[in-house]
């Protein structure tokens, strides 16, 4: 054919061609194998906050001591910790169909949950930073600070085994976290179970690297060239630092806040009224962020907790952070959300917006209610929990309220928002 | 024609497999269970777990594409003296046989960058038979025209182009599809950036042939054809492109704050979003076919200069 090829085309487009295909030919490259890559943001931080060098040789002790108790993507390992029942939180069968890579077997059953499913937004290692992440916002979440938005549980506290069912079940509206509800139950729950492992995992991780940030220089957090005493002293605080991060879990199961249901009798216009009133009022000050005309636009500058790790607004410290690779995705800013358009990612139901007033979110900068009884003496800083449904009430009204209406209905509370 | 018909369901099949990450669905190869690939209980087949029905299903239909090819080569044997024409044929035979060879070594070695040559060759292989259906297609023999047209020439090169640049866009689509869970977002990133600046290359060399077809006189009616096809395709493969982007991984950051926008879930593994994607893909190697078929329809008109033009109608059969 070439012989009809020459006359016609140019040599210098072919050449552009052998060029464009030896550029993607050099793109395939070769795969790596996948493993638990480190948190080097935290132990950066460490070491910039207490202004230590956290050497190689006590970054690899972090590492063996992970893989020791958490064993590899391909095979994950319960670590025993005696006194918890870790079995509870973490099932060995299920960890087992969730890892490793992709696979079925005959029966349909399914091996490597996480890597077909997650891994390409939320990373192997669970950091968020999985090859599609940089395009998405909000970032994945990266499971490894053991921090979680959207649960029933107080602040602070880990989400609920049914509060991660949701999410599974029903995705994230708004955000590219995809609903999978045509997974299988038992699939389902194996994932939950290896969010869990490696939210655990990663909390270990950096509480390691914050001991180790301790150590005197030359020290190390396992030192298998010791004596006898001080490996076994060593191994059991270890140990116990595990424990302490297993049990938050454990415990989250009966954290649960209560809710009790609204009076179904009550005046839903004046409840509303009221809702709007402490909405923009001083004590739930909602309106400082979601803004005047609750688009989510109160302001716009702040940043949630992960991102708040590289210190945005320090631009020495910024510069470090990314240094470290390109799987240190660039901070963004955290937007209030715009209660206009009805969607809501925790869920929409009545119960889950009174568990975001009550609780806040976790992460992010929306604030919990500081709760006070009914018969707090008048003039006590706080919301009552019929407030609250109020606020509930007023937000869920919000789409359908004219955006004409004026933000503030009294004198008196732009007053005191002043 | 008949090998080309059936290629194109194997590459259907081929990308349901991979969107539902079913190529691991059976551990071994050649067999499938330990049952000869033929011997497979198909009870079990059709009516067992969904994985397994597509994998399967879709080594019975390259052994079929196998077949095909044997017979091809066979009755080419029987009845084409040329020898070109018998060693395109032997090659496409080869060329069946080394992509059952990879596809195997990927189950084998369980490997994805193997995954994604098998999925690059695949569309090679369609396009390699759409050329050699042109080549050997009967009508031509007997056509003498005077073709010898300015734009010939052109039309050739930028075809040539195409071919490059929309296989190039596979390449590129296979490695953001296969992408490694280890690959670092930079690395996606550019990926997907060079996906979308290799959508304009080909949309622009796509609307230039059309145009160039369009210019020749009626006599080049055998272009038209193809170059009119590939425009309308790489118009539903970009509509196909954003759609893919949104059942994945929702709506990019300037929309996503519009109230069309904000309530959207991915729902994944959903039948939407397999069909959109699966179809994005099937696109891709039908594009690039049909680039393939423009340019050596061309090459075919280029080659036979002087010679006399039939009657318009021959033209008309020509394009069809
Ligand atoms: C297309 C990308 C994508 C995929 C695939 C994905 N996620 Fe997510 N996921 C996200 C994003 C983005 C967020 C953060 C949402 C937010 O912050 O509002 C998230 C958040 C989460 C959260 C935190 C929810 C909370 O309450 O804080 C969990 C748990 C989670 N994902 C689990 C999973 C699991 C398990 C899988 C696989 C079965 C998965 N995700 C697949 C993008 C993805
Ligand atoms: C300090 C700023 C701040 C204040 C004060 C604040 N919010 Fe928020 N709110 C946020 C941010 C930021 C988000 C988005 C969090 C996310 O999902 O990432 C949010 C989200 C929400 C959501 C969406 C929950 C969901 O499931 O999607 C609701 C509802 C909400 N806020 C209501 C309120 C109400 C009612 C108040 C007053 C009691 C309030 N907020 C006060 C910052 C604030």
């Amino acid at each position: 054919m070439s012989r009809y090829l020459s006359n016609s085309v140019s040599s210098r487009s072919f050449v552009g061609c052998v060029v464009l295909v030896l550029l993607v030919s050099s793109f395939v490259g070769c795969t790596t194998k996948a493993k638990f890559s480190e948190n080097a943001v935290y132990i950066l931080k460490q070491e910039r906050d207490l202004n230590v060098e956290i050497s190689p040789q006590q970054r690899r002790d972090i590492a063996e001591v992970l893989a020791g108790m958490f064993g590899t993507p391909d095979k994950p390992n319960v670590p025993k910790l005696g006194g918890i029942d870790i079995a509870n939180v973490l099932d060995a069968t299920q960890l087992h169909v969730a890892s490793g890579p992709v696979s079925s077997d005959e029966r349909g059953r399914a091996r490597g949950l996480y890597r077909e499913h997650c891994a390409h937004c939320h990373g192997v290692t669970g950091d968020g930073a999985g090859p599609t992440a940089a395009f998405l916002n909000p970032y994945p979440r990266d499971y490894r600070m053991g921090v979680f938005k959207f649960k029933s549980t107080p602040k602070a506290g880990k989400p609920t085994h049914e509060d991660l069912r949701d999410i599974l079940a029903n995705g994230i509206p708004g955000t590219a976290m995809p609903s999978f509800k045509v997974l299988p139950n038992n699939e389902i729950e194996a994932l939950i179970s290896y969010v869990r492992y490696l939210s655990i995992r990663g909390e270990v991780e950096r509480e390691l690297a914050y001991l180790t940030a301790d150590l005197v220089e030359g020290e190390r957090l396992l030192d298998v060239t010791g004596s006898r005493e001080d490996r076994s002293e060593q191994a059991a605080s270890i140990r116990e630092t595990a424990a302490r991060v297993v049990q938050k879990w454990v415990d989250a199961e009966s954290q649960a806040t209560p809710i009790e249901a609204p009076d179904p009798e009550r005046d839903l216009v004046a409840s509303i009224k009221h809702g709007r009133e402490l909405f923009y009022g001083p004590i739930a000050n909602c309106v400082k962020c979601h803004g005047d005309s609750a688009l989510g636009d109160g302001q716009k500058t702040d940043y949630d907790d992960w991102t708040k790790e590289l210190e945005p607004i320090n631009e020495e410290a910024l510069e470090q952070f990314l240094g470290l690779g390109n799987f240190v995705l660039p901070p963004r800013n955290i937007h209030p959300r715009n209660l206009r358009q009805g969607v809501y990612r925790g869920g929409r139901r009545p119960i889950d917006l009174y568990r975001r007033i009550h609780n806040g979110i976790d992460g992010t900068p929306m604030p919990a209610t500081l709760v006070i009884g009914d018969d707090a003496a008048a003039g006590t800083k706080g919301l009552t929990k019929d407030d609250i449904w109020s606020l509930v009430d007023y937000v869920r009204n919000l789409p359908y309220e004219s955006i004409s209406l004026p933000p503030v209905i009294e004198q008196g509370y732009q007053r005191e928002r002043l | 024609m008949l090998l080309v018909c059936a290629t194109f369901p194997l590459i259907w099949v081929g990308g349901l497999v991979t969107t539902y990450d079913a190529g691991m669905a059976v551990p071994d190869w050649p067999s499938t269970y330990g049952y000869n690939l033929f011997a497979y209980p198909w009870q079990t087949w059709l009516f067992g777990p969904w994985d397994l029905l597509i994998e399967h299903g879709h080594r019975l239909l390259g052994a079929l594409v196998g077949f095909i090819a044997i017979t091809f080569v066979w009755s080419v044997w029987r009845n084409d003296q040329r020898f070109g024409v018998r060693v395109a044929a032997l090659a496409a035979l080869g060329l069946v046989i080394i992509q059952g060879g990879l596809g195997g070594a990927r189950v084998l070695f369980d490997e994805r960058q193997l995954a994604m040559v098998h999925g690059c060759v695949g569309p090679a292989f369609f396009a390699y038979c759409i050329a050699l259906a042109v080549f050997t297609s009967g009508k031509w023999k007997p056509v003498e025209d005077d073709l010898a047209s300015a734009n010939l020439p052109r039309l050739q090169r930028i075809s040539l182009l195409t071919v490059v640049f929309a296989y190039l866009q596979l390449v590129i689509g296979a490695q953001l599809r296969h992408i490694s869970v280890m690959a670092t977002p930079g690395f996606f990133r550019g990926a997907a950036l060079f996906h979308l600046v290799m959508a304009a290359v080909v949309t622009i060399h796509v609307f230039q042939l059309l145009f160039l077809a369009k210019q020749q006189n009626a006599s080049v009616a055998a272009l038209r054809f193809p170059t009119t096809l590939l425009a309308a395709l790489v118009l539903i493969q970009l509509a196909l492109g954003g759609a893919t982007w949104v059942v994945k991984y929702g709506w990019p950051e300037f929309l996503a704050q519009h109230t069309f926008a904000a309530p959207y879930t991915i729902q994944a593994k959903s039948l939407f979003q397999s069909l959109i994607v699966t179809s994005h893909v099937a696109t891709g190697s039908l594009i690039l076919a049909t680039s393939v078929m423009a340019f050596a329809r061309s090459v075919r008109l280029n080659r036979v200069p002087t010679v006399a033009l039939g009657s318009s109608a021959l033209m008309m059969e020509l394009a069809t």
